[in-house]
């Protein structure tokens, strides 16, 4: 595919992205999965994490300067970016970057505020050299040096803590249990982010101007606690960990299947399906927990969201008894006939088995330097006419450095100085191709589409 | 509120219609106060979401719902029974009207809307739809997706979170997989905001083309929760797992990779700390050997991760020590002064009082002719322009007149 006849929204868009582990680079890959050209920025001198993280397959002696391209996080939030690798704290090396910042659209960075700064592209840097510059600053507790937590390091994991995940998740009785392997608001911020960005190209695109975003992740991320925010001055009990339960639906609970740590999640949308599952004929071998001695489940044909809330405990011991003698594809499939949102809790090895992740195909896999071809998420936002893709895994850690600053006038030699002295560096030993113990396995797996260089679906039987 | 004073922010001139309930909420909150006329279409009984609790205390009907106050702001609200064939036809105009049309219909439903068929169009599905109207962009968020098997099953936010493969991951080992932060809907927030990114950007698309003489054409958007879900959760998801074949059990609030990593005590609550640069950790033995006279904690081969976690219960039990001394937001402050990445393990509570919060001047007053005046939080983010437009939610079809009005 030729750039002319890429229709993707954002092709023509040019991102200089200068990031670290999850919050900006996933807003720059769903960026670059719409069209956009984005410029991954990277040092030696600091590493982002996924560079750090490598691959535990890889941790030989002899494979240490590719070791930096091995991770998993690599393709899934740096495939299609191209890799700029420049040692900014080299005057040479920060020439080139706002050379290459001239030719950009946009500006999209999570390092902290102040160390953006001591690189020499905080905002009004960044302006001098592009004036129209959509900059998005993604920072921990925003950009005003006066506020108390300014100075304050904002790391993913602890950032569901900081902002009231955390505490809301678990059961009542016990310590929260927090969400410690996960970073959701890194996701969420990144989100965030791109809907201003692309809010600022469209107003660039009436006014000719360009935007400061300061994106401060404390504040996108507790916006969504708002009704409960909003109670908090109106007398509203605060909420508290609830388990699975919500207390607009019920019952609504995750209930253990036949099998070693299977499980069910359920939840009961509204009185029609209540009346459906209390209806349903199979109660009967269910053992009778209510104190009337009949079982919960039928006892309430017609009970109000209020009756079942409060006789959840026993209409859940019931439920799982009934899910306990089923596996729980049987349990989810006997239960949606039912009209109600019932789905298996799927583990790594569910997912790979998963019926709709077989025909929807949400993974990616397309050609890498440095491992042949990878994986990695699909987008999302499936476009009908321009449906996202990158036709490129990887990229290596330096890669594209040679080619970029050519194409913003550097002479071959000029470049070949700027490596030999460490003002820039290119990827190491791109002859080395390496595969992923699993590489043979992506055919059979059967979760993804595979991708050829040009970016055309090719179904994974090259 | 009249068509003038919509007349601000990067999106005046955009029309969205809303017929979804969570799925689509948070996001054309943040779309409609960025200045698009989002007008939320209702069934006479209105929103599921305006029954949902919490409920303004003493209040209750269609305005009580305290989620409605919140995520329906700067919208407005247009009655229409679609049973009835002049508001079909209504309907259809308003469709018309519109840039875009965000819809949570099961795909079944897609397929023929009846109200299409009263309005004398045949029962149009989706694909009829946009076949008519070129110029519309068309969102559908469904639980599975508009293809595959299960494409007719349903979910929720919790239902969603188990079918991407992350509740598996979150939770403590002797107990059942978890929804992270509950019924607070951040999967939901999640598709909701990438149902709108994809809509600004097949907007923006549609003018430019317009702007060169091209035909302006809208899109159709096929958005599944299972796939924002697979999106944002790689930390448990396939491709880690295919890579290094470790599978990610549910380790309860602590990550057993060092310590101190993940949640200890406070005298008032708990704190979350990730000690895994040696900086970081040295820091942190300074600290306790400053309160507790601990001078094993200072031995060097504690800066070794791998020693503290086959030390991990020692090392935890001196790290609480020191933590179960202060208060979370003390060892916050502290903390970070240290340069230790430590943050309190916040409740809604403490976040209203947040001193950061209230010192960026976050919250604001908003008024409401039936709940009166409270405190909302502010805007997500900031820009160096005047972008945002806030306004209460609206009542029931308190725009129904206007809107019925404009399209004549």
């Amino acid at each position: 595919m030729t750039v002319s006849a890429d229709r993707r929204p954002l092709s023509g868009i040019r991102v200089f992205e200068i990031s670290i582990a999850v919050a900006a680079p996933c807003c720059g890959k769903a960026m670059a999965h719409h069209g956009a050209e984005v410029f991954k920025v990277e040092a030696h001198s600091y590493p982002d994490v996924a560079r750090a993280f490598g691959s535990a397959w890889a941790r030989d002696p002899e494979l240490a300067d590719v070791f930096c391209d091995t991770g998993p996080y690599v393709p899934e939030m740096s495939a299609g970016k191209r890799s700029v690798g420049l040692e900014l704290k080299h005057p040479e090396a920060l020439e080139a970057a706002k050379r290459l910042l001239a030719t950009c659209d946009v500006f999209l960075t999570n390092f902290a505020a102040p160390g953006i700064a001591e690189l020499g592209l905080d905002y009004e840097s960044v302006k001098q050299v592009c004036p129209d510059i959509i900059y998005a600053g993604m920072t921990g507790f925003g950009v005003d040096p006066d506020k108390p937590y300014y100075p304050f390091r904002a790391f993913g994991p602890n950032q569901a803590p900081l902002v009231g995940w955390d505490a809301l998740t678990g059961f009542p009785h016990e310590e929260p249990a927090g969400i410690p392997s996960i970073a959701p608001p890194d996701y969420m911020g990144g989100l965030h982010t791109m809907l201003a960005i692309v809010t600022a190209l469209h107003e660039r695109d009436r006014t000719g101007e360009g935007r400061f975003l300061d994106i401060s992740q404390l504040e996108t991320t507790v916006s969504f606690l708002g009704p409960y925010l909003v109670g908090q001055g109106l007398g509203v009990p605060e909420p508290f960990r609830n388990g699975n339960r919500v207390s607009w639906a019920a019952p609504a609970g995750i209930y253990p299947c036949a099998g070693d740590d299977r499980w069910i999640a359920v939840e009961v949308p509204d009185d029609e399906a209540w009346q459906a599952l209390a209806g349903f004929a199979e109660w009967s071998d269910v053992p009778a927990h209510d104190a009337g001695g009949k079982a919960a489940l039928s006892t309430y044909p017609h009970g109000t969201l209020a009756d079942r809330i409060e006789h959840h405990d026993a209409i859940d011991t019931e439920l799982a008894a009934w899910t306990s003698r089923r596996s729980p594809q049987q349990a989810a499939a006997e239960l949606q006939a039912l009209g109600i949102a019932a789905y298996e809790v799927l583990n790594h090895t569910g997912v790979l088995a998963d019926p709709q992740v077989h025909d929807r195909r949400p993974y990616s896999i397309a050609p890498s330097p440095r491992l042949g071809r990878d994986l990695f998420v699909r987008n999302p936002v499936r476009m009908s006419d321009t449906p996202p893709y990158v036709a490129r895994a990887g990229p290596n850690m330096g890669g594209d450095t040679a080619d970029v600053l050519t194409e913003i006038g550097y002479a071959d030699d000029d470049v070949e100085r700027m490596v030999a002295d460490g003002t820039a560096f290119v990827d190491a030993r791109p002859e080395v191709v390496l595969e992923r113990p699993f590489d043979r396995w992506y055919e059979s797996v059967g979760i993804a589409e595979f991708y050829d260089a040009e970016g055309n679906m090719t179904g994974g039987d090259q | 509120m009249s068509a003038a004073q919509r007349g601000h922010g990067p999106w005046s001139g955009t029309r969205v219609l809303d017929l979804t309930g969570l799925s689509g909420a948070y996001g054309s909150r943040v779309w409609a106060a960025l200045g698009a006329d989002v007008i939320c279409v209702e069934p006479p009984g209105g929103n599921p979401i305006r029954a949902m609790p919490p409920l303004a205390p003493g209040h209750e009907g269609p305005e009580a719902s305290l989620w409605w106050a919140y995520y329906a702001a700067s919208k407005r609200s247009v009655v229409l029974d679609p049973t009835d064939g002049e508001d079909a036809a209504a309907l259809v105009k308003l469709i018309a009207s519109a840039d875009v049309v965000l819809d949570d219909a099961m795909p079944a439903d897609q397929q023929a809307y009846p109200w299409l068929a009263d309005a004398g169009e045949g029962g149009l599905g989706v694909a009829g739809i946009v076949e008519r109207f070129p110029h519309l962009t068309w969102v559908s968020i469904t639980p599975f997706g508009m293809t595959g098997p299960r494409r007719h099953w349903r979910s929720s936010n919790l239902v969603a979170w188990a079918s991407c493969g992350l509740a598996s991951t979150v939770g403590f080992p002797h107990g059942p997989p978890l929804a992270p932060a509950g019924e607070i809907g951040v999967l939901m927030h999640g598709a909701s905001l990438h149902a709108v990114i994809g809509s600004m950007m097949s907007v923006r698309a549609r003018n430019q083309a317009a702007a060169a003489g091209e035909p302006a054409l809208g899109q159709t958007i096929d958005l599944s929760l299972q796939e924002v879900g697979l999106w944002l959760s790689p930390e448990t998801g396939v491709p880690l797992y295919l890579d290094d074949q470790v599978p990610r059990p549910r380790a309860g609030n602590r990550r057993p990779v060092t310590s101190p990593m993940g949640m200890y005590p406070a005298s008032d609550g708990y704190v979350a700390i990730i000690a895994i640069q040696p900086a970081h950790w040295n820091a942190v033995a300074q600290w306790v050997h400053e309160l507790t006279g601990n001078e094993g904690i200072l031995d060097e081969i504690f800066i070794d991760i791998v020693v503290r976690r086959e030390a991990l219960e020692a090392v935890d039990a001196w790290v609480e020590e020191l933590t179960t001394r202060f208060t979370k937001q003390e060892l916050f402050v502290e903390g970070q002064r240290r340069r230790i990445p430590i943050t309190p393990v916040n409740t809604v509570g403490d976040l209203r009082h947040d001193p950061h919060l209230e010192a960026v001047g976050w919250w604001r007053p908003e008024e409401h002719p039936v709940l009166g005046t409270y405190t909302v939080p502010g805007s997500p983010f900031t820009t160096d322009g005047d972008w945002w437009a806030w306004q209460r939610a609206p009542m029931l079809g308190e725009h129904t007149d206007d809107v019925l009005a404009e399209l004549t």
